[in-house]
């Protein structure tokens, strides 16, 4: 039964992973990212669930997580509009900012 | 008497008195600022005067320890049989004998000579006496540690300084100066560490106290006594290889040491950082880089890598006496065809250091007296030499031999001064050169025949190039330009004197060096007749 | 016969010493004091050493030693003292009275130069050193005070330091007999260790070589000896240390007198005759010594011809002339040696005092620009003259009776060095009397306003006179006195005294009618050679071109050396550390290249990394 929850996980986490690192939208790259984060969540429940230990910390720490990634995403969000105030684009391409 | 004050901490530290004041000073009272470090370099003078009268060279400095622990680490057995835990300290430890205590003097005197010489720095007084006095810390710490992380802890605390000094307060290519001469250092320093840990590891256990330190006796007790030390040290720690103790460790340990000490000293092919040095820094930084952090290259070659794997170093005689006949002739050749002042006298630093190491290689008194004079000697004549640079400069401008030329008319007194130099340079009797030269060729005579004669064609070579830039400089006719010069002032006139007086007293008299050394070398040199037979 | 005044013989170097650091610390200011300061420290030890001699002349002997340990290393320790012995005694009045006389004399020389007290003080220092060397008991502090003539005599020959000639000299003086120290440096570590007891001092030296007891190989014997020899080639200008010589006469002519004439010069011979015991254990040197002195002799006799400085021509007859006296040792005559050595410090010093009148009268050095001086200077004339007299070996001036003494022994030890003495007697006489004429006789040149030299100048010149004629008697054919005190035994007959006699004063009487003949009467055209074979005049007179085959042979090679290496030093080995650096900037370039700010790629290779890490980590529980 576990397995099947970390093969989901571990493709919705592989699926943000590649959309992360080569999608050139800001916002597809931010998005990618939740997807990595919730495949993270998703074995978090799962083992807490069906795991050697199984223990209701997994599932309350999820919870954190969730409220913590929106904290996050809006945030990055806001870091975005400000970026594409600033520099007029949202290609990630163009942000190389930290080599100058 | 002294032994209820920890006189040592007291000479090495003095200079932070200095530090403090100066730190409390406002930035542009540029005489309040010299006068403090003028006296702040004054007090360790005395100091290790006081203790030189007092020194007994016969007990072999036992009563001038000081020694406390700093941090104690303690931790469980690797693999063990027995129950308990060890310890791994890092010590203070202080300590002096006739090895370290000639070039204590030195370092004082010229620190405190190149202090005075320090007038001609034009800005960022404040600064630049802090780092001075660090510095003078540094070496001051360098020679009187008896712990070798505390050794090193010294060693490298003058490496920063010297970066800031250079780097700041010299000529056009400061910065690049600057630069290689950490490099290189860093490089050199690297290294020792490497072969201080292997020699903590190795050798640093002390089985009374159950510690591993870097305690130098500890080090040195464990090497002489080999085989005692590798069973209680299996004992207690359990997996002890045998790699640890084998020769070739030694031989690691000690080829590591020469290249380390070798970049310092400067050894033949790792010389060209210090000619930039001697090119860029400003005269009163180079007057105590080529008076004194050269010499703790040859400090640390003798006392860490000579004293401690006597055996190796005396099995490589030859070899150092080779690498010191190629750096007399080497750096004779060269100064031969400088152009510039400052290189002549870097090369010929590179020169009569090759001397020192003939002294080494010849493994009897003569020769290591030899050696530790020359150390003294040469640290005295370059601070000299580099003094009245500073001065010449600061009134023509240049260094540059082309443009020098018949200063003895407008500048008698320097000129006098400059030849006195030059002619304890090229090793005249009476004066300091002679007597290092001298008992340095006389004691590789004994074994190394004809590498001795080759050294003496370099005594001929020193004559050559010191007299072509020295007549070049104060001989000739007299240029237009320079004739309204003004010779010394007093407070330059003050070093100049000072420092012939101490090269003319060990020229006449050398007993003032040798007494206190009298012993340093005995142990050595019983050791090595009790191992190698002869 | 006590020892009171050898015992306070080491006072006689130190009055000088201490009017050196009086006139040291005084600096420029006095000029007067500064004469006076000098010539009392110097006439103290006159009156002290000739109180040692008159000490030492007694019967008995006399013999004085006494030191300290200079460096105690232990197991080893050098040591410095003095000692008096007869030769020693002899050497110390030489020295104090040429000394004495050249301080006297410079007070009216350098009496316009605004560095006189200078120059006393540097001759106060050498008189110094130079009586130190003579007392020294051991190699050791005979070579401390070697160096320390050597440097008095470089800043003596530099001393008007502004002319660039000086300054060349000087430079090479010092160079040149350096090389010649640094053989004598080698003789005495050499002897350290192979010395029985590490001794340095004479007397052990002495009976060590001596009694040839065997304690020291007969090689290396002959190599110690050899090496000491060195060193006396370069002091004494020998062949083929010769060259700074000549051009030492760059200095003020009473140095030339003092320093280049009468005393360092002669140092050489004075260590050749203190170590002859080792010399003498070992024919091959000695050889080495009798041939090197003979080819000087003749070799700097036949330059002097043709040479036009007045001063060159007085310092390669100075050349020549010890040449003879390390021919007469070489031999095995310490006694001809020596009172050569005795009798020329007196005519030579006298001949460059003489010279040095000329020269402040005329103010020029070239022999052809002189002329009829001696109508105008008589004094100067007459006591030149008898200089030149003495030196051209014409009896019964001093010259002739050492002349003699070593022609004598030549004939007796070795005839074709003989023959070589005979000619090179002939070449002396040859250009003492075309010195001689050229400068005092003929049709005066120049402005004419030549005139004698003061009182101070003149009354030094008849003094050395008067010892240029008496020296000689102290030891003649029918009178060793001076072998018997020197040697302690009974003077060998001289056989075939009487012919060599004949035949050296013929032969200088030849050379002066000669000079004569060519440039008073003219019966013999000047140019009578330098026509016939210009090659010959120009070989002499570029003194056999010794200079430039120096010059190509050494000083080019050494200093194209020097440039190869500097290149090497920057380009090669600051190259390869350059290189090492280049190497670790060009690597962290590359990594560079990789920060290009785009995270993704940031990311892409962390994934990547960590991809190979687990594969290596996973890998590595299937393949082990």
């Amino acid at each position: 039964m576990l397995s099947s929850y970390l093969m989901v996980a571990a493709i919705l986490f592989c699926i943000g992973l590649y959309g992360a690192l080569v999608k050139k939208n800001a916002v597809i790259v931010l998005l990618s990212i939740e997807l990595m984060l919730n495949a993270v969540n998703l074995n978090l429940v799962a083992f807490s669930k069906y795991g050697v230990v199984p223990s209701l910390t997994g599932q309350i720490f999820t919870l954190f997580t969730i409220a913590v990634a929106a904290a996050e995403v809006a945030v990055g969000i806001a870091i975005l509009i400000a970026l594409f105030r600033a520099r007029g684009t949202v290609n990630v391409d163009e942000y190389d900012e930290m080599r100058r | 008497m002294m032994s209820d004050l920890p006189i040592l901490s007291l000479i090495t530290f003095s200079p932070l008195l200095g530090i403090i004041v100066l730190a409390l000073l406002p930035k542009g009272s540029s005489r309040a600022l010299r006068a403090t470090a003028i006296v702040a370099t004054i007090i360790p003078l005395l100091l290790s005067f006081w203790l030189y009268a007092d020194y007994d060279g016969a007990v072999d400095g036992k009563p001038y320890e000081e020694q406390f622990t700093w941090v104690d680490t303690q931790f469980d057995r690797l693999t063990g049989t027995s129950e308990g835990t060890l310890s791994f300290k890092l010590q203070y430890e202080m300590g002096v004998d006739g090895l370290s205590l000639p070039l204590l003097l030195l370092t004082t005197i010229v620190a405190l000579m190149a202090a005075l010489a320090s007038i001609h720095i034009k800005k960022r007084w404040k600064s630049f006496y802090i780092w001075f006095l660090l510095l003078e810390i540094g070496m001051l710490g360098v020679f009187l540690a008896r712990d070798i992380i505390l050794f090193f802890v010294f060693f490298e605390m003058t490496l920063i300084p010297m970066f800031f000094l250079i780097g700041i307060w010299g000529y056009m290519g400061r910065e690049k100066a600057a630069n290689k001469f950490l490099i290189y250092n860093g490089i050199g320093s690297a290294i020792m560490l490497i072969a201080f840990v292997l020699l903590i590891s190795t050798a640093g256990f002390n089985i009374d106290t159950q510690t591993f330190s870097g305690s130098y006796e500890t080090i040195k007790a464990n090497l002489l006594d080999m085989q005692a030390a590798v069973n209680v040290a299996e004992a207690w720690t359990g997996n002890y290889s045998n790699l640890f103790m084998s020769e070739t460790m030694h031989w690691t340990i000690f080829i590591l040491l020469l290249v380390a000490f070798g970049i310092k000293l400067p050894l033949f092919p790792f010389h060209t950082w210090m000619l930039r040095v001697h090119t860029e820094a400003p005269p009163a930084i180079v007057m105590i880089h080529s008076g004194i952090l050269l010499k703790m290259g040859a400090y640390g070659l003798l006392r860490f890598g000579v004293f401690l794997f006597p055996e190796q170093a005396h099995e490589w005689a030859v070899v150092l006496a080779v690498l010191g006949v190629i750096n007399i002739l080497y750096g004779a050749v060269l100064a031969l065809v400088q152009k510039e002042f400052k290189l002549v006298l870097a090369y010929s630093s590179i020169s009569h250091m090759g001397i020192v190491l003939l002294g080494i290689a010849s493994f009897n008194e003569i020769g290591l007296q030899g050696a530790m004079i020359q150390l003294v000697s040469h640290g005295l004549i370059s601070a000299l030499l580099f003094l009245i640079v500073g001065s010449l400069y600061e009134r023509t401008g240049t260094t540059e031999l082309g443009e020098l030329g018949g200063l003895a008319k407008s500048l008698p007194f320097m000129s006098g001064v400059l030849l006195t130099a030059g002619m304890a340079s090229l090793g005249l009797p009476g004066l300091s050169g002679f007597i290092g030269e001298f008992l340095s060729l006389l004691g590789l005579f004994e074994s190394m025949r004809i590498l001795t004669a080759i050294a003496v064609l370099g005594v001929i070579l020193t004559a050559v190039y010191v007299l072509r830039s020295v007549l070049g400089i104060t001989f000739g006719p007299m240029q237009e330009k320079y004739g309204t010069l003004r010779d010394a002032r007093l407070i330059e006139a003050v070093p100049m004197i000072t420092l012939v007086a101490f090269i003319v007293l060990i020229g006449i008299y050398p007993a003032v060096l040798t007494e206190p050394m009298k012993h340093g070398f005995d142990t050595l040199l019983q050791q090595l007749s009790g191992k190698v037979g002869g | 016969m006590d020892t009171m005044f050898s015992e306070m013989a080491w006072l006689i170097p130190l009055f000088p010493l201490a009017a050196f650091l009086l006139l040291l610390a005084s600096g420029r200011s006095g000029r007067r004091v500064g004469v006076a300061i000098g010539s009392v420290g110097s006439l103290a030890s006159l009156v002290l050493s000739i109180l040692v001699l008159i000490e030492h002349m007694g019967d008995g002997a006399t013999y004085y030693q006494d030191g300290f340990k200079w460096i105690d290393l232990g197991s080893f320790q050098l040591n410095f003292g003095y000692e008096v012995t007869n030769l020693s005694a002899l050497m110390l009045v030489v020295v104090t009275a040429v000394s004495f006389l050249v301080n006297v004399y410079s007070a009216g020389y350098m009496r316009d130069d605004e560095r006189i007290s200078v120059f006393y003080s540097y001759i106060a220092l050498f008189t110094f050193s130079m009586l130190g060397l003579v007392l020294a008991d051991n190699m050791l502090s005979l070579y401390f005070f070697w160096e320390l003539v050597g440097v008095c005599s470089f800043l003596l020959v530099g001393f008007w330091y502004t002319k660039p000639a000086a300054r060349a000299a000087a430079k090479k003086a010092f160079i040149v007999t350096r090389i010649g120290d640094a053989g004598l440096l080698i003789a005495i570590l050499l002897l350290f260790w192979y010395m029985p007891d590490h001794a340095l001092d004479f007397v052990r030296i002495e009976n060590v070589f001596e009694g040839q007891t065997g304690a020291v190989a007969a090689g290396v014997t002959t190599l110690i000896a050899i090496l000491i020899f060195v060193g006396a080639i370069g002091k004494s200008g020998q062949f083929p240390l010769h060259v700074w010589l000549p051009d030492a006469m760059e200095g003020p002519t009473p140095i030339s007198a003092l320093i280049h004439a009468a005393t360092m010069v002669a140092a050489g011979v004075y260590l050749v005759a203190r170590t002859f015991d080792i010399f003498q254990a070992s024919p091959v040197a000695m050889e080495t010594v009798a041939y090197i002195g003979a080819f000087t002799a003749i070799f700097a006799a036949t330059i002097g011809i043709a040479q036009n400085d007045i001063k060159r021509i007085l310092a390669y007859s100075t050349v020549s002339q010890l040449g003879y006296m390390m021919m007469a040792l070489g031999l095995g005559s310490l006694t001809g040696g020596v009172f050569h050595l005795f009798t020329h410090a007196f005519f030579k010093a006298l001949l460059f005092l003489g010279a040095g009148s000329i020269i402040h009268a005329v103010h020029t050095q070239n022999i052809n620009e002189m002329g009829g001086l001696g109508s105008k200077m008589r004094i100067t004339a007459w006591t030149f003259g008898i200089g030149a007299l003495a030196l051209s070996g014409i009896p019964p001036f001093a010259g002739f009776w050492s002349k003699d003494a070593i022609l004598a022994t030549a004939l007796h030890e070795n005839p074709t060095l003989f023959v070589v003495g005979v000619v090179a007697a002939f070449f002396t006489a040859f250009y003492m009397s075309r010195l001689f004429f050229l400068v005092f006789t003929g049709k005066p040149k120049g402005d004419g306003k030549a005139h004698e030299s003061p009182l101070s100048m003149t009354i030094p010149l008849i003094i050395l006179a008067v010892f240029a004629i008496g020296a000689g008697f102290i030891e003649t054919p029918w009178n060793g006195t001076l072998s018997e005190w020197l040697t302690g035994t009974a003077a060998a007959a001289h056989s075939g005294g009487g012919l060599v006699m004949v035949i050296s004063t013929a032969v200088g009487a030849l050379g002066i009618y000669l000079g004569w003949l060519v440039f008073v009467k003219g019966t013999i055209a000047r140019d009578a050679i330098s026509s016939r074979a210009p090659w010959l005049a120009r070989l002499l007179e570029r003194k056999y071109y010794i200079d430039e085959i120096y010059e190509a042979i050494l000083v080019k090679p050494l200093r194209g050396l020097g440039q190869l290496l500097n290149a090497i030093d920057q380009y090669l080995i600051d190259g390869i550390v350059s290189f090492i650096g280049g190497t670790a900037v060009f690597l962290g370039r590359g990594g560079t290249r990789l920060q290009n700010g785009q995270v993704q790629t940031y990311g892409l290779i962390t994934i990547l990394g960590l991809v190979i890490l687990i594969i290596a980590v996973v890998g590595r529980r299937f393949w082990s």
